[in-house]
């Protein structure tokens, strides 16, 4: 699925049977008239934004007056900014769950969705999905009262089951993290799990039996014809929750407000932070930048690795 | 057949139990009283049962406003979006023009921008500019995502043949006509998927409101309830039959047009 840049008219007309929008002079200006609004908007709200962003993050301001041009110091800063270096390594964590439970739980419940004959597939596949249709507020709130030390229903359960359970969730630095990936299991695997359904029901039956009449146990049909099918699923699924995850903000915020310790901090309130309640706009530029490099390399990286968004035609 | 299917239906409904008992267990919160709210052991049906959160909240607080101003947001980025996004959809599904690889690559990346990055200088330019205005910094700069043209762009390429546009053509109808009476009809119901799904982008948008909008008769509803959550002391009772009357619209939506939705969502992952 490539494709060929139009050539010269001549060139055009040279490959076997043209299409009819190739040979028309007058369709030349519209394609670039039905994309233009789309360019207008991502100059001046991404663009611009992304280049502004390079320039405040070489300068020191505090939101009045000009900013004073100060080079790299912003970025020497975050080198050895503990809290700067606490925010990578948590969003780090939460990428890591998002890539490596969230995607592969939603794989196994697509599996499960996908068994033939499976009753009110319908019911489990919208069920699953709205919590990520819910408000993020509803969310805080109820993981609040969920992972509530004295009166939640986490402690509920395990001392219903365990006879003890006064675990201080959100209070300790290791189970707040924990809890936090619980609240994004909760929240998005659900979502995942559609499109992960979506490619499972494409994969042609005739493979399935064919691997069947080789011999093939549950795990080798699954390695050698479901995986390989899904591929371009599993692309685009684990490009989705990492770029997701790496700007993780409204869990931490709403639910432990980056504690304890900052232990919950991400990048995305790191720059919040500096930017809208220490005024450090040129420190919060340079934390977004470095976000950026990251965030946009190892995307582009994957995407280039897995092969996927070369689809134009 | 049946037996060996018990572990996969008492896992689905495992599963089903997860992901719907913290909200079910937030709708039975909503009509306690504030002290039973953290009742030990937790109950699920509220007792005594209480309307007065809801009564309070509806007349001492402006949650009707919030909840107008939220919808009103997202319905106007919802119908522009949809539009900007099945505009460039088709002019790279059924075009072919020079720069066209380029474009859509251009496109294509700008997915892996995070929003974190722009946050800061968009802010501060639409500030400087004089274009702050919730009305137009929370609607505009986001109606064109590349993902919704993506989206547009496979699903007309899957669905919408080149004859029909072509016959269309010979008709004598514009390149803009053959978009509005051929095209977009034909694309209803990736354009439903498309809607629902900006408008609960916007809906539901937390960040971009918390920092744009300092204006408390502005609010959106989840920067009022964020608000008046912590004015309480953070007590649940009037938050959480907010947060629970919030979501519902939402949730009805989905559930609605949850077809749409879920089709159109995948459409571009699986064949992309």
């Amino acid at each position: 699925m490539t494709t060929t840049v139009a050539g010269p008219p001549g060139a055009a007309r040279a490959r076997s049977a043209p299409k009819e929008e190739e040979r028309r002079p007058r369709r030349s200006w519209a394609p670039y008239l039905f994309i233009s609004p789309f360019y207008l908007l991502y100059a001046l709200f991404m663009l611009v934004p992304v280049g502004v962003s390079v320039w405040l993050s070489l300068t020191e301001w505090v939101g009045l007056g000009a900013p004073r041009w100060v080079g790299l110091r912003n970025y020497r800063l975050l080198a050895t900014d503990i809290s700067f270096h606490r925010a990578l390594g948590n969003t780090a964590v939460f990428v890591l769950v998002a890539v490596c439970l969230v995607v592969p739980l939603a794989l196994l419940i697509a599996q499960a969705l996908n068994t033939r004959g499976l009753r009110v597939r319908d019911l489990w596949r919208t069920a699953y999905f709205v919590p990520i249709v819910v408000s993020p507020i509803l969310v805080a709130l109820v993981f609040g009262l969920v992972f509530d030390r004295q009166f939640g229903l986490a402690n509920a359960v395990l001392r219903a089951l365990f006879g003890s359970g006064g675990v201080d969730w959100l209070g300790d630095p290791d189970l707040a993290r924990v809890s936090i990936a619980l609240v994004m299991l909760w929240r998005w695997t659900g979502y995942l799990t559609v499109f992960f359904l979506a490619g499972l029901q494409n994969v042609p039956r005739e493979l399935y039996e064919a691997a069947a009449l080789d011999g093939a146990g549950r795990l080798r049909t699954f390695t050698t014809v479901t995986l390989p099918a899904l591929k371009p699923v599993t692309a685009f699924v684990v490009v989705t929750s990492f770029i997701c995850a790496a700007q993780i903000f409204e869990e931490p915020y709403l639910l432990t407000g980056g504690g304890p310790a900052e232990s919950t901090l991400s990048v995305t309130m790191f720059i919040y932070r500096a930017a809208f309640q220490r005024q450090q706009f040129g420190y919060a530029a340079a934390a977004a930048v470095v976000l950026f490099v990251l965030v946009f390399g190892i995307s582009r990286l994957v995407n280039r690795l897995l092969g996927i968004g070369r689809a134009a035609s | 057949m049946t037996r060996a299917r018990l572990p996969l239906y008492a896992f689905l409904i495992l599963l089903l139990v997860g992901f719907l008992a913290p909200l079910v267990w937030a709708l039975s919160g909503s009509f306690k009283p504030r002290g039973e709210i953290f009742g030990y052991p937790p109950e699920l049906l509220p007792d005594p049962f209480t309307l007065d959160n809801y009564r309070t909240l509806l007349t001492e607080q402006s949650f009707g406003r919030w909840f107008l101003m939220s919808t009103v947001v997202a319905v106007v980025a919802t119908v522009v979006s949809v539009f900007v996004c099945a505009l460039a959809g088709y002019g790279f599904a059924k075009f072919r023009f020079a720069g066209k690889q380029l474009l859509f690559n251009v496109m294509f990346s700008s997915l892996s921008i995070p929003f974190a990055v722009i946050l800061v200088p968009l802010f501060v330019i639409l500030v400087k500019t004089g274009l702050g205005s919730p009305w137009f910094a929370l609607i505009v700069p986001w109606v064109a995502p590349a993902f919704g043209i993506f989206m547009m762009q496979q699903y007309i390429v899957q669905s919408i043949p080149d004859s029909v546009l072509e016959a269309a053509r010979i008709d004598g109808a514009s390149e803009f006509g053959v978009f509005r009476t051929i095209v977009l009809p034909l694309l209803r119901p990736s354009l439903g998927a498309l809607g629902v799904w900006q408008f609960l982008q916007s809906y539901n948008s937390f960040l971009w409101p918390l920092v744009l909008v300092s204006d408390s008769s502005q609010y959106t509803l989840p920067l009022g309830l964020q608000t008046l959550f912590v004015s309480e002391q953070r007590q649940y009772d009037l938050v959480l039959a907010g947060a629970v009357l919030a979501v519902l619209p939402a949730v009805a939506l989905f559930v609605l047009l949850r077809k749409q939705l879920l089709e159109g969502l995948s459409t571009g992952a699986v064949k992309g």
